[in-house]
């Protein structure tokens, strides 16, 4: 049977018909199809084919555009039929596809770092990074001591100063992040606390992973090795939960465990349904706790 | 004068080259694009040409070759793609084997890596970054050009998976390269490496005639080098080894 085939490649649209001969369309600005963006000379074109010509495209979101567009249902091209098409575009000389490629790969680079789950994983490190840098500061600025009459005074206030600016600093920081934790992961962040929400989620690279994570895995993120008999337990960002403070210290292990499970329901949650399912966990997890602390001998 | 540095050129790849040392044998890349460093590789320069270190401790391919590996490589003029290029250590180098007349089509799913990967396509005139997710290449295919070979290193349960859709989808033909850096360690727990090993094996014989693996350690602990030449007529596999449901597939892949 005949088929006509819809396909993109760098910035332009293709028809390549049955006779194997490509046309080329160039694109509106944008270089995504949104339905509406569909050249004119193509949609025309695609319009006067005869019905029994099949139509496909190379990708479903753009049969789905075009077929909305046409009214007509198109297809998905098979990898043959795909590939035989590509091959009936023209040679793009070196320059220009880099030049297109490049500026492509900005582009999406640019808008996948804008999405407010990519803010919570650079807020998230950041603060880490912050975190670390004025523990290390604060614990050198400690052991230096600085006599009265001496000018190394001035120097440790001067110092002083900037630490607290470094403070305010870091303070802000923690507020922006958590309020970012609570517009993208409101489940976890109720259950664990935002910050160490928002350090689960940059663990994992990203809310659909995370939620797709069974406790076990969650109870480990953020910890610099697997478990081994030697070398004993190891602690993950979960050891820093909410509430953690509240149990006992050798409880704490079994603590994490039920934690890690109820915070792989909320990451579900977050990652899928976004239902508001916190006042379950949160009253779970505070069962727990008093649970733990009640067996204590 | 230049100083005298011997540099054996690879037969299969001849812009990897080997220096023999008094006590070791160093492998080289001949550099595509100009300093500085990608990752903190040393330089060597010879002549009018630059070469860049190439240590098997830092990338699984050069463990690879360290480790005897007897299959396909990227040549000069060819163009690759390469799924789960990261910050482009290895992909750096496998753009120095295709020289300027190559092209490497460098896929990553990650932005933070993919940032990096970009700012060295900017000085690196072969190499074409794309960030996507490998599983979905419908998704980026108007950003990927013809391909002769195709490297993966993507560390992901459904590797085999994903390097068949892509050689389905991409490589032009019987006889194409593929070579699998197979991490077992992210296969899950209920096997060891060399069961992982010989599952991955066997899938990957369904469509590409073998050539021996080979083990990456101690260079890189549970990894392996796999791969060979794409089986079937032109045009792809044959009909026989696909699925029956082809034309369903692509759409039920994409788990986006
Ligand atoms: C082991 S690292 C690659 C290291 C790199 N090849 C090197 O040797 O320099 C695996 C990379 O694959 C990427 N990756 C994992 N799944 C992917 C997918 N589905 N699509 C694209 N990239 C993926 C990860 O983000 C990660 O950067």
């Amino acid at each position: 049977m005949a088929t006509a085939v819809v396909v993109a490649r760098l910035g332009e649209l293709y028809l390549v018909g049955p006779d194997g001969r490509a046309r080329s369309f160039p694109r509106a600005a944008s270089r995504e199809l949104p339905a509406a963006a569909l050249p004119a000379g193509l949609e025309r074109e695609l319009r006067t084919l005869p019905g029994e010509v099949a139509l496909v495209a190379d990708e479903p979101g753009r049969a789905e555009a075009i077929s909305a567009v046409l009214g007509r249902r198109l297809g998905l091209a098979t990898d043959e039929t795909l590939r035989s098409a590509r091959r009936a575009l023209p040679r793009v000389a070196r320059t220009a596809e880099r030049a297109a490629v490049l500026a492509h790969a900005r582009a999406t680079l640019e808008r996948v770092l804008a999405s407010p789950e990519e803010v919570l994983i650079s807020l998230a490190r950041e603060e880490e990074r912050f975190e670390r840098a004025v523990g290390r500061e604060q614990r050198a600025a400690e052991a230096f001591l600085a006599p009265e009459q001496t000018s190394l005074r001035e120097y440790a206030a001067a110092w002083a100063a900037v630490r607290a600016s470094l403070e305010r600093h870091h303070e802000r920081l923690r507020d922006r992040l958590a309020e970012q934790a609570r517009r993208v992961v409101p489940n976890l962040a109720a259950l664990v606390g935002e910050r160490v929400a928002a350090r689960l989620v940059a663990g994992a690279g990203g809310v659909e992973a995370l939620g797709r994570m069974r406790g076990a895995r969650i109870q480990l993120l953020g910890s610099r090795r697997r478990p081994s008999p030697e070398r004993g337990p190891r602690f993950g960002v979960l050891y820093r939960a909410d509430r953690m403070e509240d149990v006992p210290p050798d409880r704490r292990g079994a603590y994490a465990r039920s934690l890690a499970a109820l915070a792989a329901i909320a990451a579900r949650a977050d990652a899928t349904t976004r239902a508001d399912l916190s006042p379950r966990l949160v009253a779970r997890r505070d069962r727990r706790v008093e649970q733990l602390r009640a067996r204590r001998p | 004068m230049t100083p005298r540095v011997r540099l054996v050129p690879e037969p299969r790849s001849p812009r990897l080259v080997r220096r023999e040392m008094r006590d070791r044998t160093e492998l080289l890349t001949e550099a595509v694009g100009a300093l500085p460093p990608v990752y903190g590789e040393r330089w060597l320069h010879v002549g009018e040409r630059a070469y860049r270190q190439f240590e098997p401790g830092r990338s699984k391919l050069s463990a690879g070759l360290v480790r005897g590996w007897t299959g396909p490589l990227p040549a000069p003029g060819e163009s690759w793609l390469y799924l789960g290029a990261a910050s482009g250590t290895t992909a750096s180098h496998v753009a120095d084997l295709l020289g300027p007349e190559g092209r490497l089509y460098a896929v990553e799913r990650s932005p933070r890596p993919f940032a990096r990967l970009l700012a060295l396509a900017e000085r690196w005139p072969n190499l074409l970054p794309v960030l996507a997710d490998a599983r979905a290449p419908r998704g980026y295919a108007a950003w990927v050009g013809p391909a002769l070979g195709l490297y993966a290193d993507v560390a992901q349960p459904d590797q085999v998976a994903i390097v068949r859709t892509n050689a389905e989808l991409f490589l032009e033909g019987a006889g194409a390269p593929v070579v699998l850096a197979l991490k077992t360690a992210s296969m899950g727990r209920e096997r060891d490496p060399a069961g992982h090993l010989e599952a991955a094996t066997r899938e990957l014989a369904s469509f590409v005639d073998l050539v021996p693996s080979v083990r990456l350690d101690p260079f890189h602990r549970g990894h392996f080098l796999l791969g060979g030449r794409l089986r079937g007529g032109a045009g792809g596999p044959p009909r026989s080894l696909r699925p029956v449901t082809r034309a369903a597939r692509p759409r039920a892949r994409r788990r986006s």
